[in-house]
């Protein structure tokens, strides 16, 4: 039902003014599958959704989708070929209702008859929404906040939809049932990219899992063999 | 006692809604891109002269002249962005505020000398006009001010509509609200920066026309409207267009009744203090939230 | 603190200041004897009254981060007041010139007041409101003040302003040379201003400027306050730009409503963004190239407005560094690459 796509990174050097934050990195995500990106905070997860996204510029390796560079491209135009950043901390706009972010979401669609087939998918998904579709959205809970962000997300109709740590700072019984709309998304067979601090929270949710370590990705696998080895204690205890 | 209030309203109501025509101009520009436009007056001139050229020396029908203030404005704004604007965005955001706006001071300088050269200082008569009067009891209101009113409403909703039910409206608020936000969407936030300014030359064409008719045609008479007009975004809050409009209207009233009471010159004065005391009492304007710039 | 030391301002050293400066008063005392004619000199004259009003604003907005459009409600308050003082109380200008410069503190610090709690382009704003408020005011001023002859003359001096109310007392000292006692006036006037910019910007407070320039937060908690900061500042130039103005008024023996307009401020602003902004020299540069180019362009007449405007938006677009700033840009990539070479 969705396109399908493949991202791939491979040795990628990328930092804001000052030094590198990702150095090296190299992963894949491969059409169907939910890669997480775990590791502890300032280690480079957001930094290294920006980079794909165009928001920061990549100074040395390459990401590709389906096997053409996005390197080239700005970060509207990335955006445009399907790759979907739902960045940390929603960045909804706060005085358009839920309603006309949903629409933004869309906006590289030109089809008013698809726009219309997602807005009724991400309803369903996301029944919350569809309560509030005419609430202003800084009057929303975080938790509707972060739910409209998704939906955004996914009105884009993206090949692959990138979560940055969708469960931030919200209370544990919301980030239950945040994870429950991913499992969701997964049963659908959507292809994601989601970074996350807590590896344990997500384990039975994804295919794959990388350990980011001060910008190099230290430990590939399948997510329940990272529990209790060296790498993920070396990483969040040994600093 | 009658007579004083209809007439207060009569002035107050018409140079409000073209003030607030001219607010919205302004504050669209700034609440997307953060751009004081010190050219808006000079542009406000243009759209003026361009209907006296196309109406009056070119003889050509009057609905074609105010097209082509409004054609003309936007082409003005598409020439701003792309000579000035453009350049310094790209060069750094730090700066932006300030350069922006000493390099639009300069064009409006060049825009009205330019038009200085072109048709003269003299006082011209705005060919849009409306004569007769409509008597309402003692009281006398003048059409062209009802005319002028009408006018900048549907201007107004036809800007409200564009910005709430179109596309390319709802691009332009999200831009203001969240740029970074509006980037990851897939909105080409130059495009939009374009878009906005040509709009607001658009708004400032059809704005200097409705001015003009009820002052005279001069290369400044711009000026005077440009600065209220800023002052009333800044009363509202930067960007926010709703308050905007209720700030012009307001600030307008209190204007013509001070005019009234206390004679023409205090009419200035008096709206910068108010000002100035809104501003120390709530920083970031009546209806403006720190930080957050509302379209 | 690492701005600092990236900060263009500090690559001047001490004596390469000291030699231009030196410099400088040397050509100054030069051109007397150079320049022959007497409209040429006052040309100059001109250029070094923009010069210390431009270095004064480039003290607030290139240094101090305050973004004021008022300097020439300063310069018009010194001179007004300079005028009205002689005018009204008979007073000598060697005596009026410096009391206008001091009452126009009180009034930039009430307009400060107003004013500078806000910051960027707000403050322009207001400023730019506040001038053209004094403007409105003394155009529209009617009543009469006072009578002379059979016309009636304005407290504000009103559309027309005030003229004759004294000079320096030049022509009985020097004879047909006495434009050079106008000049040597205004040249210490000038200078003294720049000195005193420039011994602000080495000053404590200049540390204080950048470091609310560029580190709000960090100057904040070091116990720098901004407000009071900008309200001092905003009071020297005052004193400064006010007297400046009343070397003006008494120079020309006549102060109007002109000095606002429009043009008259974007000639300061542009002698600072022409010079470079931030740049001790700029300024003096600035109005020295521009006060040539107005020259020059005055024989186009009409078009001289215009072509200033387009000056400073050329120059913010395309060289917005100003003329010092390329040069001090251009000798040191010079030296990066004669050192690269060796």
């Amino acid at each position: 039902m969705h396109d399908i796509a493949s991202l791939s990174l491979s040795d990628v050097w990328a930092g804001y003014d000052g030094p590198d934050i990702l150095k090296g990195i190299s992963l894949e995500v491969q059409p169907g599958r939910i890669v997480t990106v775990v590791g502890p905070n300032g280690h480079g997860k957001s930094t290294l959704l920006k980079a794909i996204s165009g928001l920061i510029r990549v100074r040395r390796g390459d990401i590709t989708l389906s096997g053409r560079s996005v390197l080239p491209l700005s970060p509207h135009r990335i955006a445009a070929t399907g790759v979907v950043h739902v960045p940390q901390g929603d960045l909804l706009f706060p005085n358009m209702s839920v309603y006309e972010n949903l629409l933004m979401g869309a906006y590289g669609e030109r089809d008013a008859k698809q726009t219309a087939q997602r807005l009724d998918e991400v309803y369903a998904l996301l029944p919350r929404l569809a309560e509030r579709h005419r609430q202003i959205a800084s009057s929303l809970s975080g938790g509707e906040r972060r739910m409209a962000g998704i939906g955004r997300g996914l009105m884009a109709g993206g090949r692959i939809l990138m979560l940055d740590e969708p469960s931030l700072g919200l209370a544990p019984l919301v980030i239950e049932q945040i994870y429950d709309v991913i499992g969701k998304l997964r049963a659908q067979g959507r292809t994601i990219l989601l970074v996350e601090e807590n590896p344990a929270r997500v384990a039975d949710l994804c295919d794959d899992m990388h350990l980011l370590d001060d910008g190099h990705i230290v430990w590939s696998g399948p997510p329940h063999e990272l529990m209790g080895r060296d790498e993920l204690l070396a990483a969040y205890l040994g600093g | 006692m009658l007579d004083t209030v209809v007439t207060v309203l009569t002035t107050g109501l018409t140079n409000g809604a073209l003030y607030a025509l001219a607010t919205i101009g302004l504050s669209l520009v700034w609440g997307s891109m953060g751009m004081f436009n010190m050219a808006h007056g000079a542009m406000l001139a243009l759209g003026g002269y361009l209907t006296f050229t196309v109406c009056t020396q070119l003889g050509l029908p009057l609905p074609v002249a105010v097209i082509a203030a409004v054609a003309g404005g936007a082409l003005f704004g598409v020439l701003l962005y792309l000579v000035v604007v453009q350049r310094l965005l790209a060069r750094s955001t730090e700066h932006f505020e300030t350069s922006v706006m000493i390099a639009t001071a300069g064009i409006s300088i060049a825009l009205e000398e330019a038009l200085l050269v072109a048709f003269g200082g003299q006082p011209l008569k705005q060919p849009f006009t409306v004569s007769g009067n409509l008597h309402l009891g003692q009281s006398v209101v003048p059409l062209l001010d009802l005319a002028d009113v009408v006018i900048a409403l549907i201007v107004m909703g036809l800007t409200y509509w564009f910005l709430s039910g179109t596309k390319m409206g709802r691009a332009i608020r999200a831009t203001a609200q969240n740029r970074d936000a509006a980037v990851l969407m897939g909105v080409p936030v130059q495009r939009i920066f374009l878009q906005a300014l040509a709009i607001s030359g658009a708004l400032a064409g059809i704005c200097g026309v409705l001015m003009s008719s009820v002052t005279q045609l001069t290369p400044w008479f711009g000026d005077d409207p440009m600065l209220k007009a800023f002052i009333m975004c800044v009363v509202a809050g930067l960007g926010n267009l709703p308050g905007a409009i209720a700030a012009s209207f307001c600030l307008a009233i209190i204007e013509a009744a001070v005019e009234f009471l206390a004679g023409a010159r205090w009419g200035f004065p008096a709206l910068l203090f108010i000002v100035i005391a809104i501003l120390i009492w709530r920083p970031a304007g009546l209806f403006g939230r720190s930080q957050i710039r509302r379209l | 603190m690492v701005n600092f030391i990236k900060d263009r301002s500090s690559r001047w050293t001490l004596p390469a200041d000291a030699w231009i400066g030196l410099l400088v008063i040397i050509i100054a005392v030069a051109v007397p004897f150079v320049i022959q004619s007497r409209y040429l000199l006052g040309e100059v004259i001109l250029a070094l009254i923009w010069a210390g009003v431009a270095s004064q604003w480039n003290l607030l907005f290139g240094y101090a981060g305050v973004f004021s459009l008022a300097p020439m409600a300063f310069f018009a308050f010194g001179a007004y007041a300079t005028a009205m003082l002689s005018y009204y109380l008979g007073w000598s200008v060697w005596l009026s010139i410096p009391a206008g410069a001091i009452v126009s503190i009180p009034f930039s610090l009430i307009i400060g007041l107003a004013c500078l709690r806000l910051e960027g382009v707000y403050v322009a704003l207001l400023t730019f409101a506040v001038a053209q408020m004094m403007y409105l005011l003394i155009v529209t001023d009617t009543g009469c003040f006072q009578q002379i002859g059979g016309s009636c003359v304005q407290f504000t001096g009103g559309a027309t302003g005030f003229s004759d109310f004294g000079d320096f007392g030049m022509r009985p000292l020097l004879h047909q040379y006495w434009m050079i006692g106008n000049y040597a006036v205004v040249c210490c006037g000038a200078f003294l201003t720049m000195l005193v910019s420039w011994i602000v910007i080495r000053s404590p407070m200049g540390l204080a400027f950048r470091a609310i320039r560029d580190n709000p937060g960090y100057a904040m908690a070091r116990g720098v306050n901004r407000f009071r900061t900008h309200l001092l500042v905003f009071g020297i130039s005052a004193f400064f730009i006010g007297l400046l103005g009343g070397l003006y008024a008494v120079h020309f023996q006549a102060i109007g409503p002109t000095v606002f307009s429009l043009s008259q401020l974007l000639f300061v602003i542009a002698s600072v963004v022409v010079g470079g902004v931030g740049s001790f020299w700029g300024p003096l540069l600035g109005a020295v190239v521009l006060t040539g180019a107005d020259e020059f362009l005055s024989d186009f007449g009409e078009y001289r407005s215009l072509g200033l405007g387009l000056i400073i938006t050329a120059f913010v677009v395309f060289l917005p560094r100003g003329l010092v700033g390329e040069i001090v840009h251009l000798f040191a990539l010079w030296r990066r690459k004669r050192q690269s070479h060796v």
